[in-house]
């Protein structure tokens, strides 16, 4: 074969023979060499040309700087796959879950009558919680069972707070998260009130409690696992 | 007849939310999103004191996402048959985890078992706390001794 390009090259190419031999030798075949251009500039041309066509995941700098080192490999490139780590959690990561907006309620849902029935089931279960609530139970019986107690469905008001535009507002308590309560408001508005110092008043039953937001700073399910201190310092 | 309950309130704080999630989803379908918050801070709060739940209400969260599985609504229910056995197939509509369980009529769950029931077991909750009265009586006794 290498006679073959000897005598269909003419001398004045014997420079670029090197480059040319290899074309020759990876695609083993003349057809390529005969199409192949004469002049010096044209077959640089024509070598960058192929080298771009045969090797479609380098960029054109970095075979530049291939061919400078003369150490050309025409082979596939095999690309090394990354193993991926299997993943053994079945469930969702808390950056999949705010990306997927679990938890939101859409804006056409917000409707106050939607939610009486829940409100209803809520003071239901204050009731049972509080064995009936009568007149007589003591208050403080029933405010450590009310730490304990779930807020959802709530008839809450802000009686108190650092920034006069939330006082007076009252609705139904959706959603308790760790520094916000999202309340429902009679012209089906929702409202996200900030706990800190804010004090809210919950009426149970003719019984009113207040609860001071800066001390609730706490995500609803850690509440019933927390021990309250009696005695707090109480700012506002 | 009603025993005293460790956790009580929790226990009710637990029923309270699994209820609001299917109140929720009864008054608007649509709804997912409160009723799976309701659903995962149940499932955050029993995590945290450790509570068991029944299997009933354990099989109707989904494990991934925590929506409420209501036939229909939020989740599909099919009759599979896998290797020779009938299944039960959940399939979670909002983030398509499915869940399998075999159609076994001989197979019992532990909370169904007799043995499960509180009445049944006073002897098993009484001796940890014989044994640990006995272990004071012994320390107490060494103690004399020095």
């Amino acid at each position: 074969m290498e006679d073959a390009i000897y005598k269909t090259l003419p001398s004045a190419e014997a420079k670029e023979l090197n480059i040319q031999v290899l074309v020759m030798e990876f695609l083993g075949d003349d057809a390529v060499l005969l199409s192949c251009p004469q002049g010096p500039k044209e077959s640089e041309a024509f070598v960058s040309a192929f080298l771009k066509r045969c090797l479609p995941g380098l960029r054109e700098e970095v075979i530049q700087e291939r061919l400078n080192r003369k150490a050309v490999i025409l082979e596939h490139s095999i690309k090394q796959k990354k193993k991926q780590k299997r993943k053994r959690r079945k469930g969702l990561s808390a950056k999949e879950k705010r990306q997927l907006r679990l938890f939101e309620i859409k804006p056409e849902q917000q409707r106050y009558d939607l939610f009486l029935p829940l409100h209803n089931l809520w003071k239901q279960y204050i009731r049972d919680l509080c064995n009936g609530l009568r007149a007589d139970t003591q208050p403080q019986m029933i405010q450590t069972k009310l730490l304990k107690a779930d807020l959802h469905g709530a008839f809450v008001t802000v009686k108190k707070s650092k920034c006069p535009t939330y006082v007076g507002l009252s609705g139904i308590i959706l959603q308790e998260t760790k520094h916000i309560f999202k309340i429902i408001t009679k012209d089906d508005k929702l409202k996200a009130v900030p706990k800190c110092n804010t004090v809210f008043s919950v009426e149970v039953d003719g019984f009113i409690s207040y609860i001071y937001g800066s001390r609730f700073q706490l995500r609803s399910s850690e509440r019933s696992a927390k021990k309250f201190k009696m005695k707090g310092s109480i700012d506002l | 007849m009603t025993a005293h309950v460790k956790d009580k309130d929790a226990f009710q704080r637990l029923n309270f939310l699994y209820q609001a999630a299917h109140c929720v989803l009864a008054q608007n379908p649509e709804n997912v999103g409160l009723a799976r918050f309701y659903c995962h801070t149940q499932k955050t709060i029993s995590k945290r004191l450790v509570l068991r739940q029944d299997p009933s209400v354990k099989r109707t969260i989904c494990k991934r996402c925590c929506s409420l599985l209501l036939p229909g609504i939020t989740a599909t229910i099919r009759q599979r048959r896998h290797y020779g056995q009938r299944r039960t197939v959940v399939r979670c509509l909002s983030c398509g985890l499915t869940k399998r369980f075999l159609n076994n009529p001989n197979y019992k769950l532990w909370a169904e078992q007799l043995e499960a029931l509180l009445e049944n077991q006073p002897k098993s909750a009484q001796s940890p706390n014989v044994q640990q009265t006995q272990q004071k009586e012994k320390k107490n006794v060494k103690s004399d001794t020095k």
